[in-house]
């Protein structure tokens, strides 16, 4: 496990006082949103993922969205390996969806990652006590936005999380 | 000029200054000057790309913690270049370009935000920025300020090599300086040479002159004596009238003429100027035709004994220097025997093997006189050293004999102790060539009457009158001109002559030799004689081919000489 536990952010209130409770949330959202698409230079999918080298990489947001526009503005003219970054709503995650990260917000996450489960698709959710989430989970250590990656299940379903991003994590189940 | 002269001439004034040695130094200095700023210009571009490696490994390294701002991994990274003085400032910048996190020792603080550009080089100090990309995305960007050498550590690196290529070219300069002055001294001293060589030959005549000097007192008082002898004995010839005295005072005028015509024929041959001319000879007869000449050298109180060993192999020699040696070193033996003694000269074979490599002649002159003492053993050869009083001696003596043998090839060795006298060995390499016939037998003399007339060409009254008389008394009819023209004239109109006879200098437009030449035009199966008393012109008249009658001759000479002419 790599020693660098603790993952700062942009500085987060939590030691503030109540009044500023308001703004953490959308900070501590902020800051998933700007790793959510940062995850992708880390991140190696099979070519059988995208249909041609400059297919865009698309960000799939599933159940409840907490980032509203910010990832769409944070994304914009991003490009990873070549491919365009794009977001996209999803009401219903179906297989076969063509996502290559899928966000899947709130606590029941179970059926949406059960569907993508045999896909190429890079998985992230937030820590949600049922156990259940996604390759990568969004955990919160001393009031900073950290994560635990499962890289047994990213591996069975054909990607490659570089060791860059596994030696940030807070833990990696392999 | 001839051009091979000049070149040379050039070639040597080239290597005698110092010019083309300073110009290799000042060669060799620019060249290293070149070679350091080329090695200057490669260590700065190793710099730069060791430096560009450095920052994109940082950059690699922070892709993670500048994505993820892992503040603490990104310090960890950087503390880790901090280590390293070489590092001035790093910086690493979040992908807007804004500081996160970095060190700067020079006191300047790092730029706020960060440029990616290329390479810049600015005094001390290499400034590289690089991006921090990962899969095509950019996360951020480093900043690395390297210190580059500085002056003072440069130049101390390269001080050493500095000394080294200054001393080299030193080394060039003063070695070439040093050949110039050798080459100067070179010449000067191959001038010296060719004076040396000058002087030497000058120092052999001054010997022979020497030898001369020391024989002229002995000749002059000999020639007195026989001068007497031949005076008083016609004086007395005119006084007597009885035949039996008559003749033996006839004998004794003779044998007076006979001396001193031997002594001065000696004396000619040897006062020729000549270079060393080696001639083969057999030592033991020129020896004993020299036996007039160093009795008459010597004291009468010294007598000269002579061994020659049967079968002498022939040396070769230039007689007249053979002579003077031998002369010097009887007189070196005379001087060493002031209460009178013997001179034995000796002459054997010396077969190669023992202490010689080849065929040797060894002669050897000895006497019993005072001996060598030995600290006096080693300077005897020198030029000038003599024990004689001054004016007796000139110190040039044994030095000749040195110089002569050692040209011939020969080699001198001294035996002496004092009190029992002193013995000289020279030795002469054999010749392989046998000696001329002329040197070993005299001609036979025939007594013959002739019907023969010979014309004589002679200037002067008294010989011509001695000539004609003894041509008579060989039989010859004779008729004499006064001078070349005079003979050519008579030879016109009073022929025929079965022969001419001339002395070789007369007065007139034509000498001797001319005549003989034009004589021999007109007619030429007239033989030519001819009669001169100078060596020099002998020289010519044989090199001319004609027969030669040294004056002063005997009617037998005469008589042979004419007889083998008309043959």
């Amino acid at each position: 496990m790599a020693p660098l536990a603790r993952l700062a952010t942009i500085a987060l209130f939590a030691a503030s006082g109540g009044g500023a409770r308001a703004a953490d949330l959308p900070l501590e959202y902020a800051v998933k949103a700007s790793y959510l698409y940062k995850f992708a230079p880390f991140v190696q999918w099979p070519s059988t993922a995208f249909d041609s080298p400059t297919a865009p990489l698309t960000i799939c947001i599933a159940g409840q969205d907490p980032f509203g526009g910010a990832l769409a503005g944070a994304v914009r003219g991003q490009h990873v390996n070549g491919h365009p970054i794009t977001v996209r709503r999803i009401e219903t995650v179906r297989p076969g969806i063509g996502c290559q990260i899928l966000y899947v917000g709130g606590d029941d996450v179970g059926p949406a990652l059960q569907a993508v489960s045999h896909e190429p698709t890079l998985t992230v959710t937030d820590h949600n006590r049922s156990g259940t989430g996604g390759m990568i989970q969004f955990v919160m250590v001393s009031g900073r936005v950290r994560f635990s990656i499962d890289q047994a299940a990213a591996q069975s379903s054909g990607i490659a999380i570089s060791s860059k991003l596994l030696g940030l994590a807070v833990s990696v189940n392999r | 000029m001839n051009p091979r002269r000049a070149l040379s001439r050039l070639m040597s004034a080239i290597a005698e200054t110092p010019a083309i040695g300073i110009a290799i130094a000042c060669l060799l200095l620019i060249a290293s000057l070149g070679l350091a700023y080329h090695n200057e210009g490669q260590a700065r571009a190793e710099k730069l790309r060791d430096i560009g490696v450095q920052a994109r490994v940082l950059a690699a390294s922070l892709a993670g913690p500048l994505a993820f701002d892992d503040q603490a991994a990104i310090h960890e990274y950087i503390d880790a270049l901090r280590a390293s003085p070489e590092f001035n400032a790093v910086g690493a910048y979040d992908e807007d370009g804004k500081l996160v996190a970095g060190f700067s020792r020079t006191g300047e603080a790092l730029p706020r935000r960060n440029r990616v550009a290329p390479p810049v080089v600015q005094d001390d100090e290499v400034i590289v920025t690089s991006p921090v990309v990962q899969n095509g995305t950019r996360l951020g960007s480093v900043y690395v300020g390297a210190a580059t050498e500085s002056w003072s550590r440069r130049a101390a690196r390269y001080l050493g090599i500095a000394i080294v290529v200054v001393m080299a070219c030193l080394l060039v300069a003063v070695l070439t300086a040093f050949y110039a002055s050798v080459s100067a001294a070179n010449r000067r001293l191959q001038a010296e040479i060719a004076g040396r060589e000058e002087a030497e030959e000058a120092l052999r005549q001054a010997q022979k002159m020497e030898a001369m000097g020391q024989l002229t007192g002995g000749v002059a008082h000999d020639f007195n004596n026989l001068l007497m002898v031949a005076s008083s004995g016609m004086e007395l010839l005119d006084r007597t009238t009885d035949p039996v005295r008559r003749e033996r005072l006839k004998d004794g005028i003779r044998q007076a003429i006979e001396r001193g015509a031997k002594l001065t024929q000696q004396l000619l041959t040897f006062a020729r100027r000549s270079p060393l001319s080696p001639e083969v000879v057999e030592v033991g007869r020129r020896i004993r035709a020299l036996q007039d000449l160093l009795e008459r050298s010597l004291r009468e109180d010294v007598k000269v004994e002579f061994e020659f060993g049967e079968g002498l192999w022939p040396i070769e020699v230039d007689p007249s220097q053979f002579d003077v040696a031998i002369l010097n070193i009887a007189i070196n033996a005379r001087d060493a025997m002031p209460d009178g003694g013997c001179i034995r000269i000796a002459a054997h074979n010396y077969p190669a093997g023992g202490d010689v490599r080849r065929d040797m002649v060894r002669l050897s002159i000895r006497d019993d006189g005072g001996g060598i003492a030995p600290e006096m053993m080693d300077k005897v050869f020198e030029p000038f050293f003599t024990t004689k009083s001054v004016g007796t001696g000139t110190g040039l003596g044994l030095s000749q004999v040195y110089g002569f043998v050692r040209s011939s090839g020969g080699e001198v060795k001294i035996d002496s102790a004092v009190g029992r006298g002193t013995t000289v060995f020279l030795f002469f390499p054999r010749s392989s060539h046998a000696v001329p016939a002329a040197d070993i037998a005299p001609e036979p003399v025939h007594h013959a009457d002739h019907d023969a007339t010979v014309l004589v060409a002679e200037d002067d009254e008294h010989v011509a009158e001695l000539v004609t008389e003894m041509l008579r008394e060989l039989g010859y009819k004779s008729k004499r001109g006064a001078n070349a023209a005079e003979a050519l004239r008579l030879l016109e109109e009073t022929g025929p002559f079965d022969m001419v006879l001339s002395d070789m200098i007369m007065p007139g437009k034509m000498n001797g030799l001319e005549l003989a030449q034009e004589v021999v035009r007109r007619e030429p199966a007239m033989p030519v004689v001819l009669m001169t008393g100078y060596s020099n012109a002998a020289v010519t008249a044989a090199a001319e081919g004609f027969p030669l009658l040294l004056k002063p001759y005997t009617i037998e000479a005469l008589g042979a000489v004419l007889d083998q002419a008309l043959r």
